[in-house]
């Protein structure tokens, strides 16, 4: 399993080196216009980066060769979880430290704000994530990147229809409880996700 | 002598192609050559063996482990060489080898740095930049490198010029020298199986047509050559097959000993592998 975990690291190893520089761009361009944008491209991108692992695994056919090593079908599918944890959450100490180093050049003192943007940012990125899984190890990368985009537009429709109607969004006395019911929906999504993506992952054949 | 493989009545079945009933053995401090045209089912037979795809029916023991229950344990090993490079175009050997001292309990790294010394592997270069010959030899030494006791190969030699496949095949005539060790190794390229099997299992359209000890084979096959009226006097039980060209006919047959003595005139030549495959899947019967 811990093969497996490095195996992506090391894949990985040169996009890093292009993610570094495309962050610091970024954080060139948006921080002074003081624009809490950046935070979600960050995550956003090194979060997707879990995609392109399994593009990598694909082009290599390394599924089918990965199993005639002693590797079980649960512990790549429970591997390829794991990158994504570790990849969102290298996204979100990323977008802490922009956030920090940005807040300092600018003179200002570091905001909760940023520090609420980017844990719900977080937490998205897992489900995110967690719908992309499955439907990868169910359609293929290809399909499923088309798919994601699709995805994506519905709850952003739905906003947009919400406040053209001008219908009253529910205001809590406390914006914590919306966090918390964002941590209880991301815990469900990955869980269920996990189990979806295994259970297509054992009937595949190679 | 035990069998590092024996398959019983393995039956798979897909819309267009099914495995029937496929059974045969392959014994330790031996070499299998498994043969057969494209599509004849070798690779779903190996597919099967490790479990990268389901069987419909039948019992595969590796290493004296059933494979479905003792799968993990059976991987440890066995090394497994497929069609092509399996790694990813990123990677250098060094990172290989990192990755795969975290996956097999016995991977030897020192092991594996001979293999690369010795078939000549740059370390500093990622694998995009390897030639076909390399990429191959890559994964015959990581196949190597834990120490297997069972090397499966699946079309390992298909696509290599000739000085790299004697140099591979030394490399199997070196493995095999202990008798606790096996392989099967698929192939179309048949003079290979004629230098290094010891036995031949053909398969055609998912059946196993011939396992057989390939010194046998050759020993007993023959090849009859005479013209139509010979050919007619043949009793049915003394040849396998038959081809027909335009002034003659060219008879596999059983034993050529035998037929050389009934018929003394005739001209009875030896066989090669090749020559079999063709006379199963071209000849009348």
């Amino acid at each position: 399993m811990k093969g497996l975990i490095l195996k992506d690291l090391l894949n990985l190893k040169s996009t890093f080196k292009m993610l570094g520089l495309m962050i610091f761009l970024f954080a060139v361009i948006y921080i002074p216009q003081g624009n809490g944008f950046i935070f979600g491209m960050i995550i956003l991108m090194v979060s997707m980066m879990v995609v392109t692992t399994i593009s990598y695994d694909d082009l290599a056919k390394w599924d089918a060769y990965a199993l005639t090593m002693p590797v079980t079908r649960k512990e790549i599918v429970l591997s390829k979880y794991l990158v994504m944890a570790l990849l969102n959450t290298l996204g979100a100490v990323l977008a802490l430290i922009v956030g920090i180093i940005g807040s300092m050049i600018m003179g200002q003192s570091f905001s909760t704000e940023v520090l609420a943007i980017i844990g719900v940012l977080y937490l998205i990125a897992f489900s995110y994530g967690s719908m992309m899984v499955p439907l990868i190890y169910r359609f293929g990368t290809e399909k499923a990147r088309l798919m994601l985009i699709l995805s994506a537009l519905i709850p952003t429709g739905l906003i947009l229809l919400v406040t053209q109607m001008q219908i009253p969004l529910p205001e809590a006395a406390n914006p914590l409880i919306y966090f918390f019911l964002l941590l209880g929906f991301t815990v469900i999504m990955v869980f269920v996700s996990f189990f979806i993506s295994l259970r297509i992952y054992s009937n595949k054949e190679f | 002598m035990t069998n590092a493989i024996e398959i019983k009545n393995l039956n798979k079945k897909y819309k267009d192609f099914q495995l029937k009933d496929v059974n045969f053995k392959v014994p330790r401090g031996s070499i299998v050559g498994f043969i057969g045209e494209n599509g004849a089912g070798k690779t779903t037979t190996i597919k099967a063996m490790l479990n990268l795809v389901k069987r419909d029916e039948g019992t595969i023991e590796m290493l004296g482990m059933d494979t479905l229950k003792d799968e993990k344990k059976i991987k440890e090993s066995v090394g497994v060489v497929m069609d092509g490079c399996n790694f990813h175009d990123n990677l250098k050997t060094g990172d290989i080898s990192k990755m795969l001292n975290s996956i097999y309990k016995n991977w030897n790294t020192q092991l594996f740095q001979n293999y690369l010394k010795k078939f000549i592997l740059p370390e500093n270069k990622i694998i995009k930049e390897f030639s076909r010959g390399m990429k191959m030899k890559l994964q015959i030494a990581v196949a190597l490198s834990h120490e297997p006791e069972l090397l499966i190969l699946d079309e390992a030699t298909s696509g290599l010029d000739p000085i790299v496949r004697e140099e591979i095949l030394d490399v199997f005539m070196e493995f095999i020298q202990d008798e606790k060790h096996a392989i099967l190794i698929s192939s179309h390229i048949t003079s290979d199986l004629d230098k290094i099997a010891d036995y031949i299992v053909f398969i055609h359209q998912g059946e196993i047509l011939l396992d057989e000890e390939k010194e046998t084979l050759l020993s007993k096959m023959g090849i009859l050559k005479c013209g139509e009226e010979d050919f007619r006097k043949l009793e049915s039980d003394e040849y396998i097959r038959y081809r027909k060209n335009q002034f003659s006919f060219e008879v596999l047959v059983n034993d050529k000993v035998a037929i050389r003595k009934k018929y003394p005139d005739a001209v009875v030549d030896g066989v090669t592998i090749e020559q079999i495959m063709l006379f199963y899947v071209r000849g009348e019967k």
